[in-house]
């Protein structure tokens, strides 16, 4: 072999193997009318012509959104006189680390359950003079 | 001062509210309007004054809650109806710190206590369930409230009255101390 074709066999072999291109997927919506008709204005707005574009931005944006909520931020808007509107999503608040819902589930604990049945199902208290002064209309 | 309670709204002025406990600052800020309007859990209820009708001077929220049947010991279980034993959870009660001392709370706590007697008419619920801070516990305790058998001192205590007991309150003319 000439040492030539020898020396390019050699660097062929140190090469890493190519990564095969990932394939990209396909994304599908079924939106309502409006929607549809919310896309094509704000592409219009921001002056995109392709669907793709068009998610991967919004993608990224809620993507951004979703880190700074999990990270505790909150996000908010600010007009020019100063006035600040804080943004409030529910799915967003889901990822939020202080998330603080009401105890609807409530947990009990065995004692507590024992307790609650017994008064539950035990005659009713009399009631005491501040209650009576705050059921009065 | 002359003091409304109503339910929250969007414009109300939440921002400036301090009661001086973090955790219940940071539900009426961030929390309330989101679990009274969008996910439909919990309903909350401000004291406004006439002269700055949306600026927040004390808030409540209330949640409704049941407790499954087969949790209950069985001992009691015979003592109740075959259903889960509905009720109202008092989630949140506040005042901002520069107001307290003027029967605040007893207006929020007395507006809470209609809401969940009104409940109980029209839909059903045995009784109202509240999580105190230990050194609150005594000031729910005035107006009734029993301390469920809990775990610790230093966590929140449950705290349970009966709708009976509200309902009969109704009855009275005037207090047991006003009438001796």
């Amino acid at each position: 072999m000439p040492p030539a074709v020898k020396e390019k066999n050699k660097k062929a072999a140190a090469l890493p193997a190519k990564a095969p291109t990932p394939r990209k997927s396909k994304f599908q919506a079924d939106l309502a009318p409006s929607e549809d008709s919310m896309v094509r204005v704000l592409k219009a707005e921001l002056q995109m012509s392709s669907n793709t574009d068009f998610l991967s931005d919004a993608l990224a944006l809620f993507r951004w959104a979703v880190s700074e909520r999990k990270r505790g931020h909150r996000i908010v808007s600010e007009s020019s006189t100063g006035e600040r509107k804080i943004l409030i999503f529910p799915r967003l608040e889901r990822v939020a680390p202080e998330v603080t819902l009401p105890h609807v589930d409530i947990r009990w604990t065995d004692k507590e359950l024992g307790s609650l049945a017994e008064l539950a199902t035990g005659q009713p208290a009399d009631p005491t003079a501040a209650l009576i002064r705050a059921m009065r209309r | 001062m002359s003091v409304t309670i109503r339910r929250l709204e969007e414009s109300d002025e939440v921002e400036n509210f301090d009661c001086g406990d973090e955790p219940l600052n940071n539900y009426l800020k961030r929390h309330a309007w989101t679990n009274q309007q969008k996910i439909s859990i919990g309903v909350t209820h401000i004291a406004v004054d006439e002269s700055a009708p949306r600026s927040v001077l004390g808030y409540f929220t209330l949640a409704t809650s049941s407790v499954p049947r087969d949790r209950l010991p069985k001992k009691y279980v015979r003592g109740l109806p075959p259903y889960d034993l509905p009720l109202i959870l008092l989630a949140r009660l506040a005042v901002d710190k520069r107001f307290s001392g003027r029967g605040l709370g007893h207006a929020l706590l007395s507006e809470a206590l209609q809401i969940t007697l009104r409940v109980a008419d029209e839909v059903g619920c045995r009784c109202i369930i509240t999580d105190a801070y230990p050194d609150k516990a005594g000031w729910y305790a005035r107006y009734g409230f029993v301390p469920l058998e809990g775990p610790a001192t230093t966590s929140p205590q449950k705290m349970f009255l009966d709708v009976r007991t509200i309902r009969r309150a109704t009855s009275f003319e005037s207090s047991p101390a006003e009438r001796e």
